[in-house]
């Protein structure tokens, strides 16, 4: 027994004596930042997502992006030096910078914009929405026309795009990722444009090198890029599924970058705001989170229970207890951060009291009113505890909620049909106008069916469609509060909960990380500067 | 002998041919639109009408199901809708992860597992035997999520001994090894100890002291080859089940194999990448079973005998 506890003892003083060695992490060597993603890219073409945009974003140019300037988020010119509208507003007038070429030397012409619009539309997978609103769009994407009729070139460097239906946020539009520039002649000869790094090529400040799925990517600095010259030479971008264990490589010296939205909120509180606090940036995901009613549903269709619903829920209780305050109240549909937002809208006040009234006015006793809240079940932690609370304050007015788990693509399929009850879901902005959201969502009668709104009000619709045409943009401005009012305040067609923000954590090796505009988990590689 | 062998292979062959189509009509059948999901939430009904059209999502099932299997025997499993690559590929290039964790973990259960078996079952009820049957039991309650957290957080974190993810080198492969072959570890030691121990009882075992032969000689040669028939079994679908897939492992871990592969191709419902996984997790099962049949004939001369005969 002696000799037990003595072989023991030595034991532990061994395992006590290697735990006291220190850190000693990798060096990635100068000029390289590494970070870690939860879910792997699914392509590097922008005509096939509407998610993945960190390649998009860095590996090519769009003709404007949308940068922070002052604290606000501006269009500005990227491949284009200089623009004009027509009065009417339909035509616009292109300069390309001059001199840009693509990473591998090709010169980028005006043929190449119009090749990349003529793509978008005739792929027909996802993005169309802004190549659409050119004039002969819907003769490419019937095969009737091989060119868009809308886009006359004059030389390499001009052309104009004439545009269906007036637009005022047509510039903005441009910036977003899936309008990015592709080269015609790299195209023609490319097998695996967005599967193969070889042949994704762009004008960007970054060549893509290296994709070995679920594993990492990598990408280096475009030498011909015409911008100026970023301080991260190379990203290198890990496919780490696991939270956990991307908090123990951050801390471990491994990653340089950390998107803490992956993290428990309850860590990021505990761990990591009180050790770093010097060191956590955070900026708006500017976008709104809501609930979403289906008018089509045999008790939503009554507005009194739809407003009972906004009046039921305690947003600024979910907001500070499952988001420990990392998320603002939003009362519209035009999000914080984006023009148009109207800071002035009152919303719905929490009254469970005036909600238990609405619902016996509209004849509906305890329990009587039911439906099934739709849960995504690739949906996280914070958004699952939003569900239970949404679920847990319309028990408590009397309206029977059950969280019904779908797998993501039943999920898809059921909101797409128009047929789901209610569901709570993020829009993120792709660019700085508020038809990005308004149109999306109440633009037209197909527009909220398949979102499950199957909003009624067809005059409504019309007039959020007539909305992108109006050119003055304090006219525009109004029309869209007249709206918000109309749709929120008169009809409760949905219910805006709050705007998030996004919080990541800087390592010793960085000096500086300007976030996306918009609060995207992708972000530009030039915004950031290493130590 | 060789009858044998093939029969048991065209077997194996029908009832790959037989989950094939399961696979197939259970895809088929469950609710949710592969097309939608893949072309994301702008697509129109028009475009996803067009890419139903020209995957051949529109043809009646069982000319796409023929369509399948000829495209599968030439080894095109077709391109997985969310990754855009081919599933062979995919398949290709996960596997040997797959393959190199799946050995790994198999190998340390069976040699912590046999070794420690043995030594508590020689050792009944000594300090040893405790300690042995204590760790087996630690094995095969903790979860392996929270086997690999621990000792990714030791090991890795703390002691910066090894990787704390990725697939780096071949040091890389001892953590999510021994996280996932614990609880098989635990579950061989187990079964080794208590076969043992009845095994040990037997009159053949006292004869053969009795001839003379030595304690190692007797335990070798007479005790533990008759206890290895359970152990093969238990061994060969522990070995069929880690190749198949060891999701929570490798998400822990970030190592690109199987598992994740088919996570992923069940979150998209993507179809090919789906199916691919499934036929090639189901060959591997398959050939597991196969491989201990085969090992009976080895190991136990009666099996042999009526398998000739």
């Amino acid at each position: 027994m002696k000799q037990m506890k003595k072989t023991f003892a030595l034991l532990l003083s061994m395992i006590l004596a290697l735990a006291m060695v220190p850190a000693l992490a990798d060096d990635p060597g100068e000029g390289v930042l590494r970070t870690a993603v939860l879910y792997d890219i699914s392509t590097m073409d922008v005509t096939k997502t509407t998610d993945d945009y960190m390649i998009p974003m860095n590996v090519f140019d769009r003709l404007f992006e949308t940068r922070m300037i002052d604290g606000t988020s501006q269009a500005v010119g990227s491949l284009c030096a200089d623009f004009s509208v027509s009065e009417d507003g339909l035509t616009y007038n292109f300069v390309l910078r001059e001199g840009v070429v693509f990473s591998n030397g090709s010169p980028l012409t005006a043929s190449d914009v119009q090749y990349s619009f003529e793509r978008l539309l005739k792929e027909n997978r996802s993005n169309t929405d802004v190549a659409l609103e050119v004039a002969g769009a819907e003769a490419v994407v019937n095969g009737e026309s091989d060119s868009l009729a809308g886009f006359a070139i004059a030389d390499d460097t001009h052309f104009s795009i004439t545009l269906s239906v007036p637009n005022a946020g047509f510039i903005a539009e441009l910036s977003a990722p899936f309008m990015s520039i592709v080269d015609a002649e790299t195209m023609a000869e490319a097998k695996q444009f967005g599967a193969d790094p070889a042949d994704t090529i762009g004008s960007g400040p970054y060549i893509i090198t290296e994709w070995v799925s679920n594993d990492h990517y990598t990408l280096v600095y475009n030498p011909l890029y015409w911008g100026a010259e970023p301080s991260v030479k190379k990203l290198i971008v890990s496919v780490i599924p696991d939270a956990g264990t991307q908090d123990l490589m951050f801390r471990n010296g491994e990653l340089d970058i950390i998107d803490l939205q992956g993290l428990d909120s309850a860590i990021v509180e505990s761990a990591y705001k009180p050790v770093w606090p010097e060191k956590i940036v955070s900026t708006p995901k500017v976008g709104l989170t809501y609930l979403a009613v289906n008018s089509g549903n045999e008790f939503l269709s009554d507005v009194r229970v739809r407003k009972a619903i906004g009046m039921a829920l305690d947003v600024e209780s979910i907001i500070s207890g499952i988001y420990y305050d990392n998320a603002v109240r939003e009362n519209g549909i035009i999000p914080t951060g984006i023009w148009g937002h109207n800071d002035a809208l009152s919303g719905f006040e929490f009254d469970p009291d005036g909600a238990r009234a609405l619902l016996s006015q509209a004849g509906y006793k305890d329990g009587d009113v039911h439906f099934v809240l739709a849960l995504d079940n690739t949906a996280g932690s914070n958004v699952r505890l939003v569900y239970e609370a949404v679920s847990m304050y319309l028990e408590a007015v009397g309206i029977r909620a059950e969280v019904r788990s779908y797998d993501h693509s039943s999920w898809l399929d059921l909101r797409n049909s128009g047929a789901m009850d209610a569901f709570v879901a993020r829009w993120g902005m792709d660019y700085n106008d508020p038809a990005n959201i308004m149109y999306t969502f109440f633009g037209s009668p197909a527009n909220t069916a398949v979102r499950s709104l199957n909003y009624p009000d067809t005059e409504v619709m019309e007039r959020v469609s007539a909305a992108r045409a109006i050119v003055d943009d304090g006219e525009r401005e109004a029309e869209y509060r007249a709206l918000e009012q109309k749709i929120i305040g008169e009809d409760a067609a949905w219910i805006p909960m709050f705007e998030e923000l996004h919080l990541y954590c800087l390592g010793d090796r960085v000096a500086s990380f300007t976030p996306h505009w918009a609060g995207f988990s992708d972000f530009y590689i030039i915004d950031v500067v290493l130590k | 002998m060789l009858n044998h062998v093939l029969r048991r292979f065209f077997q194996a062959f029908l009832v790959l041919i037989l989950v094939a189509l399961l696979i197939f009509l259970m895809l088929r059948v469950v609710p949710g639109n592969p097309i939608a999901t893949m072309m994301g939430e702008h697509a129109n009904a028009a475009a996803i009408e067009r890419m139903t059209s020209e995957l051949g999502l529109d043809q009646p099932i069982p000319v796409q199901f023929f369509r399948y299997i000829l495209n599968a025997l030439r080894g095109d499993f077709g391109t997985s809708y969310s990754m855009g690559k081919p599933v062979d590929r995919l398949i290709r290039t996960a596997f040997p992860n797959t393959l190199i964790l799946a050995l790994c973990a198999a190998l340390f259960a069976w040699v912590v597992g046999i070794v420690c078996g043995t030594i508590s079952a020689v050792r009944k009820n000594s300090v040893l035997d405790r300690l042995f049957m204590g760790f087996s039991l630690l094995g095969v309650s903790v979860p392996v999520f929270m086997a690999a957290m621990i000792l990714q957080y030791v090991f890795a974190y703390h002691l910066h001994w090894l990787d704390i993810s990725g697939v780096k080198s071949w040091k890389s492969f001892i953590l999510p090894a021994v996280a996932l072959g614990w609880n098989s570890a635990g579950s061989i030691s187990r079964l080794v100890r208590s076969t043992l121990l009845e095994i040990l009882q037997a009159d053949y075992i006292d004869t053969a002291r009795a001839k003379g032969r030595g304690q190692a000689g007797v335990l070798i040669f007479h005790a533990m080859r008759n206890a290895m028939l359970p152990v093969v079994t238990m061994m060969a679908l522990q070995l069929s089940s880690l190749l198949s897939g060891a999701v929570i492992t490798e998400s822990i871990f970030a190592v690109n194999g199987i598992g994740r592969l088919a996570v992923q191709a069940i979150e998209g419902r993507d179809i090919p990448l789906l199916q691919g996984t499934a036929l090639f997790s189901t060959a591997l099962v398959i050939l597991g079973n196969l491989t201990a049949d085969l090992l009976y004939g080895v190991l136990d001369p009666r099996i042999r005998k009526e398998v000739v005969r």
